[in-house]
């Protein structure tokens, strides 16, 4: 037993010197708490969607095998880009790993470390970027350097009835109308005819799921029609971002996209997902055919949210007259340069993009990035959406990336909604999109 | 001598009432600074949270000054960012939308607060309930109101379109045309805020004295004159305030509209406070949005000074209760 020598002390000293003591105990314990948890914390910004939750409750477990322990703050994609532009200098950073939109990988990219500086890996090894499919790697590239490592294969999947196509009734109707078999369609006129075909015989609510939500969601679908009609809309040409579009190629996409306005369902003039999924998956007729966002897919798949989960099948989209295209639209996880949690932030990475963790992912309906993991052929006939994923990467494009171009995105969403829905001509909707983009990228200095 | 002795007494009299005055200045300043001793947590407070934001507001509308400092740097430019405001035709629109959502959805406002005020300006059985109950919309958070009015209103699964159809009618897709959106956003404003008309002018209502009312029927006037001649006068500074409240709150109206339309379709419903947003943080131009903020600031002001100072100033005031 101890004794502490109390006892040739006055009683004051003795009851002053033991409190002190307690304290002074007390202090040095919090200091190599806040010492030891400082060191093995990190904290990480996460865009809010099906995938990054689904991570979540994974998270422990790389907790528990590293000692690390990770602080998340998960917020709607608008607000990630916010915080990422607040919370990140080159001296300082609020966050270790920031998930960072493709279309905003120019504007962060020289804040960020790039990849090959990244550290080796203590318990989870460094990931070879080859892993990731090149339609995806793309994205996290910027100026020869890759940036961020891309995490989630997003990019357009096609959506159409199963139960529609192979309804016998349907598809006698159907030959004896257009004169071909009723199935999944391979071009945009196909999709045209089927679409009319349900839609003009009430069987659907919307014979076409346009996008009409937010402007990088509408911008998608623009650069996906004129694509698809043979023009882009901006290059990177001589180290500038051109405006290269051929006018009148782009007006035939915007004319095309009107006419399947017209067979969408009511109030697809302001269609963003919440209403698409609501038309597609609770309407009691539904939409015979759209595109989709991987993430997505659980909700749709979900017997508990969705009349029409099995009964969709998924495929590249169609054709336009000058090819098959998807529009791509991922995430890419980057560590800024000013964080002092560089290996533990690595370390989460890799943890995140191993094989066995993409695989879990894949098992629990969301989309990793990894090639190995989406075309796994035990996943194929579970998840019908992952050969398909596979199949659009072969036919994926990006959206023009510069740092001015959320205005250009808010220019060709007033316009081209203008435009599909008969408020203003194509032909002078088209005008104003160019006319307003020459001006932003001559005041940008380009 | 004498002379010498009196310039002398002269002196020392100057002397102790110089130093009297002296002592009476410093005493004087003294009590003086102690008011702005007293004061000076509370001017200190009202610097940092009203003066400091308004001057860097400033600062900032004369930089280029990205958001995100991938974007680029920080330069000065002085009064650039006015200018290119002034050439900026979305800018124009959204002072223009900002203005007419004001000029429309007020008056609609007090003419309901003020109808209701004067119907429930009695007693009868329940009536406190019914006041308190009028007063419900006031309480939605913004965010909430705009989210229940954007699924109210939409085509397939809103209740008001599935009315409609009951009735016979086709769907309408209200916040898909430019021009009913922009009406359902003024609609959405009046439902929440025509009770805080109410509240204000139900205050105003009792606090005028019953007996110029009642020398008023004695006279013979009869409801209308009554209203006209008695109670609007008599309301006024009351109506003013209301009105002032409103319109500084409209000025800044953001969150529901964000919710229900985001500014469109096209830029239909794009407000000075949602393009101010836009600004800020979609296309990082922190200087320009600093700059419309400046502007909105400007407006403000007009209104405050306009509505004050020409209607309630004392002698206005006592001039429209004397008549």
């Amino acid at each position: 037993m101890i004794y502490f020598h109390w006892e040739n002390k006055t009683p004051k000293e003795a009851i002053m010197k033991r409190p002190m003591l307690i304290v002074a105990l007390e202090m040095v314990f919090a200091i190599a708490l806040v010492g030891v948890v400082s060191a093995q914390t990190i904290n990480v910004l996460f865009w809010d969607d099906a995938y990054p939750r689904t991570l979540m409750e994974k998270i422990p477990e790389f907790e528990k095998a590293t000692g690390i322990k990770v602080n998340i703050e998960i917020l709607q994609p608008p607000q990630v880009f916010t915080k990422t532009s607040v919370s990140v200098t080159k001296e300082r950073t609020d966050y270790d790993l920031v998930c960072v939109d493709e279309g905003n990988i120019p504007l962060f990219a020289s804040l960020m470390l790039p990849y090959d500086q990244w550290g080796p890996g203590k318990i989870y090894k460094k990931i070879d970027p080859n892993t990731v499919t090149p339609a995806m790697l793309e994205v996290g590239q910027w100026d020869g350097k890759l940036v961020g490592l891309p995490i989630n294969g997003n990019l357009y999947v096609w959506m159409t009835r199963k139960d529609l196509i192979e309804n016998p009734k349907y598809k006698a109707d159907f030959k004896a109308k257009y004169g071909y078999d009723l199935g999944v369609p391979q071009t945009f006129q196909q999709m045209l005819d089927m679409g009319t075909y349900f839609y003009d015989n009430g069987i659907v609510s919307g014979g076409f799921g346009p996008f009409n939500g937010g402007p990088a969601g509408v911008f998608g679908e623009a650069i996906f029609m004129w694509y698809s009609f043979g023009t882009h809309f901006i290059d990177w040409i001589n180290g500038k971002p051109t405006l290269v579009v051929d006018k009148a190629k782009a007006v035939e996409g915007m004319e095309f996209y009107k006419k399947l306005m017209k067979i969408a369902p009511k109030g697809a003039e302001t269609m963003a997902h919440v209403e698409r999924q609501a038309a597609f998956c609770t309407d009691p007729k539904g939409v015979f055919t759209q595109f989709n966002w991987p993430a997505q897919i659980a909700s749709y798949e979900d017997p508990d949210k969705s009349l029409v989960s099995g009964k969709i099948v998924y495929s590249a989209p169609p054709a336009g007259p000058s090819g098959r295209f998807s529009i791509r639209g991922t995430w890419a996880v980057c560590i800024p340069l000013a964080t002092k949690n560089k290996d533990a932030a690595a370390e989460f990475v890799y943890w995140w993009a191993s094989k066995e963790i993409a695989s879990w992912l894949v098992e629990k309906n969301t989309v990793p990035a990894r090639t190995d993991a989406l075309t796994d052929p035990q996943f194929a006939k579970t998840k019908p959406w992952l050969p398909a994923i596979a199949e659009s990467m072969k036919y994926a494009v990006a959206r023009p990336r510069f740092n001015e171009v959320a205005e250009v995105q808010d220019i060709v969403k007033k316009y081209w909604i203008m435009g599909i829905t008969g408020q203003m001509p194509c032909n002078d909707a088209m005008q104003k999109i160019i006319d307003e983009t020459k001006n932003v990228l001559k005041k940008a200095g380009y | 001598m004498r002379r010498k002795m009196s310039s002398k007494k002269l002196d020392i009299k100057q002397k102790n009432a110089t130093s009297k005055t002296n002592k009476r200045t410093k005493e004087g300043k003294a009590r003086g600074r102690a008011p702005f001793l007293f004061l000076a947590p509370a001017i200190i407070i009202v610097f940092a949270v009203l003066i400091f934001p308004i001057l860097f507001s400033l600062v900032v509308s004369t930089y280029n000054w990205p958001l995100s400092e991938g974007a680029g740097i920080r330069r000065f430019v002085g009064f650039g960012n006015y200018l290119a405001l002034t050439q900026d035709s979305e800018f124009w629109n959204s002072l223009k939308l900002q203005l007419g959502f004001i000029f429309i959805a007020i008056p609609i406002e007090l003419l309901f607060g003020f109808a209701a005020a004067l119907l429930l300006n009695r007693e009868f059985f329940g009536a406190r309930i019914v006041r308190s109950l009028l007063l419900l919309p006031v309480f939605f958070l913004p965010i909430l109101s705009g989210m229940t009015w954007r699924f109210m209103l939409q085509p397939r699964y809103g209740p008001l379109n599935n009315l409609l159809i009951k009735l016979g009618a086709p769907e309408i897709s209200w916040l898909g045309n430019p021009t009913t959106a922009y009406i359902a956003i003024i609609v959405q404003d009046v439902w929440r805020m025509w009770p805080f008309m109410f509240m204000l002018l139900y205050a105003g209502l009792t606090a005028i004295p019953q007996e110029l009312l009642e020398a008023a029927e004695i006279d013979g006037a009869g409801f209308w004159k009554k209203l006209w001649s008695v109670i609007i006068p008599l309301l006024m500074p009351t109506i003013l305030t209301s009105v002032l409240l409103r319109i500084i709150d409209a000025l800044r109206v953001f969150s529901e509209v964000y919710v229900m339309t985001e500014g469109g379709p096209g830029s239909a419903t794009m407000l000075f406070s949602l393009y101010t947003q836009r600004q800020a943080f979609g296309y990082q131009k922190v200087g320009m949005a600093s700059a419309m903020a400046i502007f909105l600031l400007i407006i403000s002001i007009v209104f405050a000074l306009t509505l004050v100072r020409k209607n309630m100033s004392l002698d206005v005031l006592e001039e429209k209760a004397g008549a």
